[in-house]
């Protein structure tokens, strides 16, 4: 994949306000979003030529959003249906689309109203998304916290993971958020505060879910020359890749305490000529604590099993410098690229990780729909 | 679960398992082609994606996978915390199914479990599930 590395870059990110009710249209926070990222990077919305974003019916689409905004002939766009597991390749294919000469500045957005409008994982009796919901909603087994819960119960039975682990990551996470402004969550919080939470679904309580929030991120993707010329130091996208996982209908996973990542990650290390040794800060999908603690292991940081002491020492990689989604908000990933452009550019303030250089960021790992994605970051 | 069942959304492969369900039979489908058993209900083997294939009754025993005891009111009604299993299948071992718990204590990994069928009525049966023996 050489051919593929550091061509594309990312030349700018934008926020809107991360709140519990943010009172408009997620159409009207793709556009705030969109707008930002373009002055970020001192472009405007004629110099666009692509959009993407992806979706679970509850956002508005390209070919709204284009429109919206005076982009009448986008030349590239795309509308992936999907949640926090195709976050990533959202951003892998508008690269792949630049790589390839057909789109030069495209768009990535993620725009939800999570909290006010569309909650995820609400009865199941909407339209369902896969067909294994028929075989779980009449259990009462309908909510992503509940299957997490399913999947993290089976790693502290097989190799001893501990709730004190979770928490001692909860913890780290929302010290990271106490010096980010954009944070949802920024008052600080100890073990205790953890252990005294609420349970969910046991062995969640409720300082292991992430956030419900609305708002929205988008990031500029463009060439690398062009990036080069612009006004933000650029952040190349060295490496994206896509993986596969298990589900029911693949002969259900033999053991879930591996996740569809063990295996694309050696794949995205290639492509990015490096490992997980010279990954200066990894962004990782945080929908729960345990996604942080598994995903440590498939990605490389640790052997497997040895998550959840990895997590809850702080020792090694620096993870979710931005709070993530359990203290930052929840934007459904894409927030965690965005930050780590903010590492790599060395402008993240309080929390910066001195002498960035390279990045990770993950998607949702495989356990709900099966796949996952990811990407590799460098300063340009 | 004290909450009133959500209602299955079932599709033109997964009917007539529910419909063996409903008559309080626990199937499965079995390949013809190379033997894999399988579920949920689909036509093509995963193992030799051929489209032959039998249903095959087999009994509702297996072992614990992992379990939650979900608190947080998701369902409309779920006041009680209830307790969600997941079971690998003792003569199926690729199929996992999930159900509500039985037992009176709480379930342990490993432990070897036996179905049982709540008839919510005439067209529609639950498979629960608790200790086998």
């Amino acid at each position: 994949m050489a051919g593929f590395r550091d061509r594309t870059a990312i030349a700018g990110v934008g926020y809107t306000r991360f709140s519990r009710n943010s009172g408009v249209s997620t159409l009207t926070l793709a556009c705030e979003a969109i707008m930002a990222a373009l002055e970020d990077a001192g472009l405007s919305a004629d110099d666009v030529d692509g959009l993407a974003t992806h979706r679970v019916g509850d956002s508005a689409a390209p070919s709204v959003v284009g429109p919206a905004l005076g982009i009448h002939e986008p030349v590239w766009h795309l509308d992936q249906f999907g949640g926090g597991s195709v976050s990533h390749a959202v951003i892998g294919q508008a690269a792949l689309a630049v790589a390839a000469g057909v789109a030069e500045t495209v768009v990535c957005y993620r725009a939800i109203n999570a909290r006010s409008e569309f909650r995820m994982g609400g009865t199941g009796r909407g339209l369902p998304v896969s067909p294994e919901v028929q075989y779980q909603a009449p259990y009462g087994y309908v909510a992503p916290p509940q299957q997490y819960a399913m999947f993290a119960r089976a790693h502290m039975s097989k190799y001893g993971t501990k709730e004190e682990h979770f928490g001692q990551l909860a913890v780290r996470q929302r010290a990271s958020a106490v010096k980010n402004p954009r944070a949802l969550m920024r008052t600080p919080i100890t073990l205790d505060d953890y252990l005294a939470g609420r349970w969910i679904a046991e062995p969640f309580r409720l300082l292991d879910c992430c956030l419900e929030t609305d708002g929205a991120c988008a990031l500029v993707v463009t060439t690398a020359e062009r990036a080069a010329g612009l006004r933000r130091t650029p952040v190349l996208i060295s490496a994206a890749a896509w993986g596969g996982g298990d589900s029911f209908l693949s002969g259900g996973n033999p053991d879930v305490t591996v996740t569809a990542a063990a295996e694309m990650a050696p794949r995205l290390y290639r492509q990015a000529g490096v490992g997980p040794a010279e990954i200066d800060v990894a962004e990782i999908y945080d929908c729960f604590t345990y996604s942080v603690v598994v995903q440590l292991e498939d990605y490389g940081f640790c052997a497997k099993g040895e998550g959840g002491p990895y997590a809850a020492s702080g020792e090694g990689v620096p993870v979710n410098t931005h709070g993530g989604f359990l203290s930052e908000g929840y934007v459904h990933g894409i927030n965690h690229v965005a930050e780590a452009v903010s590492q790599l550019r060395g402008d993240a303030g309080d929390r910066q990780v001195d002498g960035a250089e390279v990045a990770l960021s993950t998607a949702q790992p495989g356990y709900i729909l099966p796949a996952t994605s990811a990407l590799i970051l460098r300063k340009g | 679960m004290s909450a009133e069942a959500i209602r299955p959304v079932t599709d033109r492969d997964s009917a007539p398992w529910w419909e063996r369900t409903a008559r309080h039979e626990f199937a499965v489908q079995e390949c013809e082609t190379c033997g894999t058993l399988r579920f949920p209900a689909r036509a093509y083997c995963h193992r030799c994606r051929t489209p032959r294939w039998r249903w095959r009754q087999i009994e509702p025993v297996g072992r614990i996978e992992s379990w939650i005891v979900s608190h947080q009111p998701f369902l409309p009604g779920a006041r009680e915390p209830y307790v969600v299993v997941r079971v690998r299948l003792a003569e199926a071992l690729e199929c996992v199914v999930y159900g509500n718990w039985r037992g009176d204590g709480p379930p342990e990994d490993g432990q070897l479990v036996r179905g049982s069928f709540t008839a919510v009525d005439e067209a529609l049966s639950l498979v629960d599930w608790g200790p086998a023996g």
